[in-house]
């Protein structure tokens, strides 16, 4: 048997294309790799961590488990098309040998066995789940024609402007399975075999066109089938169809410890290209929801990226609120992307700007605790006098680092790009803090939180969040707030609870001096409150926009007072309200006796 | 019989809106939400540009009120109206020929401006702290002594989109120039600085007040705003700012910062507008249907505005605008 026709060559063309393409993408990023990522890789190789990848492609790639878990029904429609199609392809490959044993066979053989295996004798078995499959990945089809539409009335989508790649590949796409299909039916209706589907339809066809034109349709169909697989191929790598492929390696790496950081690399590129354009990101952002910004979120972001169109407007259109990470079925680490494109576009140090901190030391008092303010606490010295409360009622002896004015934490900046100014200014505090030998470091700011958490080298020092010390001074017993009938709610600070992943300690001491009541988004799901200092874009009406929708949300609770941890939350709840808005260390040292 | 004319609010602008309805033969009843009237006035100690005291005009007005037999509807507050009746808080209905609002404005809260410590900190006060200090004769820090050195601020809550406040309040800078020199005649040996983005000096006699403030009481100007304050051991309050012109960030400490607030727009005005149809400026200040020709109108017929309650404005303009406030009132309830 020869498992050659001329109606493969579109289909040879354009697979040994792909593989080309995507191997020399792979092989540029791989190669492009810092030196420790390889190391990280080739240490991981050998380990579970590789059992584990396994596991996860399985379930991702093919299963689509993350997709399932945010939308049922997108998930069906992308697992339909990955799974169906791949048991297609393992069903395909059984049946070649099940027909000819352990034998050699091209690719085009397998693909194409249908158009091939006319001479040897029906399996119906297989007849049977080669069109169940078939039937399968044909439903996923059609929920995405579907979903064009549907989305489109639904107002979502709004402008996923696709790249000529992604249209020329969509469409191949969309009459791959039809036109197999139809492919298969004609070669049923010449010679018998097929299940409910191809079987019924080429009996159908049989009985109602005539040997000739059945003869050419057959050879029409196959020529199409190839062709639109040829180009879809030939597409694939140029088009958000690169996900399909990309995500793999990203499973591996990732598990290998590979991670992106402020810097751009080349392991971003697996990230890049492993959306799959999915548009759930979009949903989530509050840009869109409240002010109808509908270019700039993760997707879009990417895309640009991914093309080489990248604006800065763009980049910097973001909250970093890490809703959208929250959901990305890839888990693309959407927020340090966004970070290291404007590290690229934007640092640009200038050493005279930060010549004012050169042994500059304004810190006051002595202790093993420090407390850092931080520039927004100083801006909210509500919150900075009822930490001084707790710390005298606690009895703790405590070295100022900056109430009388410091340097900036350098998150803002970092957030900003500006990077490498960035890290001047963490060293500063870096050095400040050893200098005092402190061991446990206090902030009330969750932004310098995380930068002192994940930046900052401080060997021997313990970062605290004040709501985490709080807690543990209440717990202690030192501090002995009394809880009052007064109802509060808490808004979850983006930096806080997506980014640091304290959800239950500010709950707890809210809990220890009143009754707390939820609002309908919190914890993973809270809102951002909109002034988020990695946002440069948008204008402070639109700032006061998203924390009106926020407040109203809080408001909606009917609690007395709206409590936050963040002093920049704060204020900008603040604008958003006519209501009281608290920093959990003001309600404290306000129940203190 | 005659027309009858509601006038909100019993400030400046309700007063002298009502004595200029009752000489053209109208009969006006005033409706104050507070106990007595006078509005913002009533806090006052002595008014720029002329150093006449508050007092005098605010006597003035209320005497003409009673003389001419006014009515008044004190400890009244108005929640709703239309061009023939206004809706009180308490459900009184009252009804007339034709409505002018003179409602006024807010002080904006200097609390919500944390940075400057307002309420957290001894020694920092607003504008209309310090006045109600001279009239109550006893200008002093908090522990009783004499302040050596004084900080105003200007444009606390105006032209500061941080607290969503866009527009200039107009009357501040002046004020700060008024009170800076009040407290240098009080305390020759203080210092007294000025921290301002622009100077403002719109009125007659503002300008020469400005440079006699300079020239004569060596009040120190500096052109920038304070980014924030913060106190200091001995009481005092530590300011940071910078001063742009010589673009130097500057650190002091003074024994007084006052904080020259703005005015806002009622909160109530959206609620009033909306029942009645009303425009509104995003600034939230009530819109008169045009600048020029159609200023003390609105955009419904029959409701007419006074004062305040478009704009931020001065005594002697919003008694101006009082006047032909009512005569356009009286005009509509005639036709
Ligand atoms: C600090 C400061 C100092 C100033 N000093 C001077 C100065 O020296 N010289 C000068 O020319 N100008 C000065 N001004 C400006 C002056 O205060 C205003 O021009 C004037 O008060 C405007 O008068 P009005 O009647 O429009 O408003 P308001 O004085 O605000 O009066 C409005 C009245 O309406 C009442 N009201 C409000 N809502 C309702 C309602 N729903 N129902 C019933 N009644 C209601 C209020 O209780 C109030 O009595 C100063 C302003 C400030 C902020
Ligand atoms: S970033 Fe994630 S959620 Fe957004 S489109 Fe890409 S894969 Fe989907
Ligand atoms: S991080 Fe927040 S603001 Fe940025 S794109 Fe995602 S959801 Fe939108
Ligand atoms: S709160 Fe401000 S802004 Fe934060 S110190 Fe940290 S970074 Fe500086
Ligand atoms: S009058 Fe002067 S102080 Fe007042 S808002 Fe305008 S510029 Fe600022």
């Amino acid at each position: 048997m020869t498992f050659y026709a001329p109606f493969c060559l579109p289909f040879i063309l354009g697979a040994a294309l792909m593989f080309l393409i995507v191997a020399w993408k792979w092989g540029k990023w791989l190669w492009l790799l810092p030196h420790e990522d390889k190391m990280r890789i080739l240490r991981g190789l050998p380990t579970r961590r590789t059992v584990a990848a396994i596991g996860e492609v399985v379930s991702e790639s093919l299963l689509h488990r993350r997709i399932f878990r945010v939308n049922p029904l997108l998930g069906y429609m992308h697992m339909s098309l990955a799974f169906g199609w791949f048991l297609l392809i393992l069903t395909g490959w059984i049946e070649t040998v099940a027909h000819i044993g352990f034998r050699y066979v091209p690719l085009q053989g397998h693909v194409f066995f249908k158009y091939f295996a006319t001479g040897l004798e029906h399996k119906p078995v297989f007849d049977f789940l080669m069109d169940l499959f078939l039937l399968f990945v044909l439903s996923g089809v059609a929920l995405a024609w579907g979903k064009r539409f549907y989305s489109r009335a639904m107002g979502m989508h709004r402008t996923t402007k696709h790249v000529l790649g992604d249209r020329i590949a969509l469409s191949a796409l969309w009459f791959i399975f039809p036109a197999r299909l139809l492919a298969e039916s004609t070669t049923c209706a010449l010679y018998g075999g097929g299940s409910f589907l191809t079987g019924s339809l080429g009996g159908w066809m049989a009985e109602h066109i005539g040997v000739m034109p059945l003869m050419t349709l057959e050879s029409v169909a196959w020529w199409f089938y190839s062709s639109c697989l040829g180009l879809f191929f030939v597409a694939l790598p140029f088009s958000r169809y690169m996900h399909i492929f990309t995500e793999i390696p990203l499973i591996f790496l990732r598990r290998y410890g590979v991670r992106s950081s402020e810097k751009e690399s080349s392991y971003d590129r697996f990230q890049v290209e492993a959306c799959s354009r999915c548009g759930i990101c979009i949903d989530p952002c509050q840009l869109q929801s409240v002010l109808g910004i509908n270019d700039v979120q993760s997707v879009y972001f990417l895309r640009d990226r991914r093309y080489g169109h990248l604006r800065l407007q763009v980049a910097d259109n973001c909250l970093m609120c890490g809703r959208c990470v929250e959901r990305c079925p890839v888990n693309i680490d959407l927020n340090t992307l966004r970070l290291n494109s404007r590290d690229r576009m934007r640092n640009v140090p200038d050493e005279r700007r930060y010549g004012y901190f050169k042994g500059l030391d304004r810190s006051s008092g002595e202790g093993k605790v420090g407390y850092f303010a931080g520039c927004m606490t100083l801006l909210t010295p509500r919150t900075l006098t009822a930490m001084s409360t707790i710390f005298e009622a606690a009895g703790e002896e405590v070295w100022w680092a900056d109430r009388e004015g410091g340097v900036c934490c350098g998150r803002p900046l970092k957030l900003a790009g500006e990077t490498d100014s960035a890290r001047k200014m963490m060293k500063y505090n870096a050095d400040l803090f050893r200098k005092h030998g402190i061991t446990t470091l206090v902030t009330s700011c969750p932004i310098c939180l995380k930068v002192f958490r994940e930046d900052y080298d401080l060997p021997g020092v313990e970062v605290l969040h004040h709501s985490e010390y709080i807690l543990r001074l209440i717990r202690a017993g030192r501090l002995t707030p009394e809880r009052g009938t007064t109802r509060f709610t808490y808004h979850d600070p983006c930096e806080l609870g997506r980014g640091s992943g304290i959800y239950d300690e500010p709950r707890a001491v809210i809990e220890a001096v009143g009754q707390l009541l939820e609002p309908a988004s919190t914890r993973e799901n809270a809102l951002c409150c909109g002034s988020s200092v990695a946002n440069t874009a948008i204008s402070d009406g639109q700032q006061v926009q998203i924390a009106r929708a926020v407040a109203g949300e809080l408001e909606a609770t009917g609690a007395d007072v709206i409590v936050t941890a963040c002093p920049l939350c704060k204020k900008a709840i603040g604008r958003g309200t006519k209501g009281e808005v608290r920093d959990l260390a003001e309600i404290v040292a306000g129940a203190l006796k | 019989m005659k027309k009858r004319i509601i006038v909100i609010g019993g400030g400046v602008a309700g007063m002298q809106t009502a004595l200029r309805l009752a000489e053209q033969g109208v009969e006006p009843v005033i409706v104050e939400k507070e106990p007595e009237l006078g509005g913002k006035l009533r806090g006052w100690h002595v008014l720029f540009p002329s150093f006449t005291p508050a007092e005098e005009v605010l006597t003035a007005l209320r005497r003409r009120v009673n003389e001419s037999g006014i009515e008044v509807l004190t400890s009244a507050e108005v929640v709703g109206l239309e061009p023939r009746s206004v809706r009180l808080a308490d459900g009184r209905e009252l009804h007339g020929d034709s409505v002018v609002v003179a409602t006024g404005f807010t002080l904006f809260d200097a609390s919500i401006k944390e940075e400057y410590g307002y309420g957290i900190y001894d020694n920092v006060l607003t504008s209309a702290d310090l006045e109600r200090m001279f009239n109550e004769g006893r200008v002093a820090r908090a522990d009783g002594t004499a302040p050596r050195r004084i900080a105003f601020l200007h444009c606390v809550g105006s032209r500061d989109e941080k607290v969503c406040q866009q527009h200039c309040s107009k009357v501040c800078c002046i004020t700060g120039v008024k009170q800076a020199m009040e407290m240098k005649k009080l305390f020759p040996e203080a210092d007294v600085f000025n921290f301002y983005m622009d100077i403002r000096m719109f009125g007659p006699g503002y300008e020469e007040m400005y440079r006699e403030a300079q020239q004569k009481y060596n009040i120190h100007f500096v052109r920038g705003r304070i980014s924030e304050a913060a106190p200091t051991i001995d009481g005092r309050v530590q300011i940071k700012a910078e001063d742009t012109l010589t673009g130097r960030p500057l650190r002091m400490s003074v024994d007084m910062l006052v904080l020259l607030i703005g005015m806002r727009a009622n909160d109530d005005n959206a609620r009033l507008a909306e029942g009645a149809g009303l425009n509104r400026a995003s600034s939230g200040f009530m819109a008169p249907r045009d600048l020029f020709l159609g200023n003390v109108c609105s955009n419904v017929g029959g409701i007419f505005y006074a004062g305040a309650v478009t704009a931020p404005k001065s005594i002697g303009e919003t008694l101006n605008e009082a006047t032909a406030a009512a005569d356009a009132a009286a005009k509509y309830a005639e036709a």
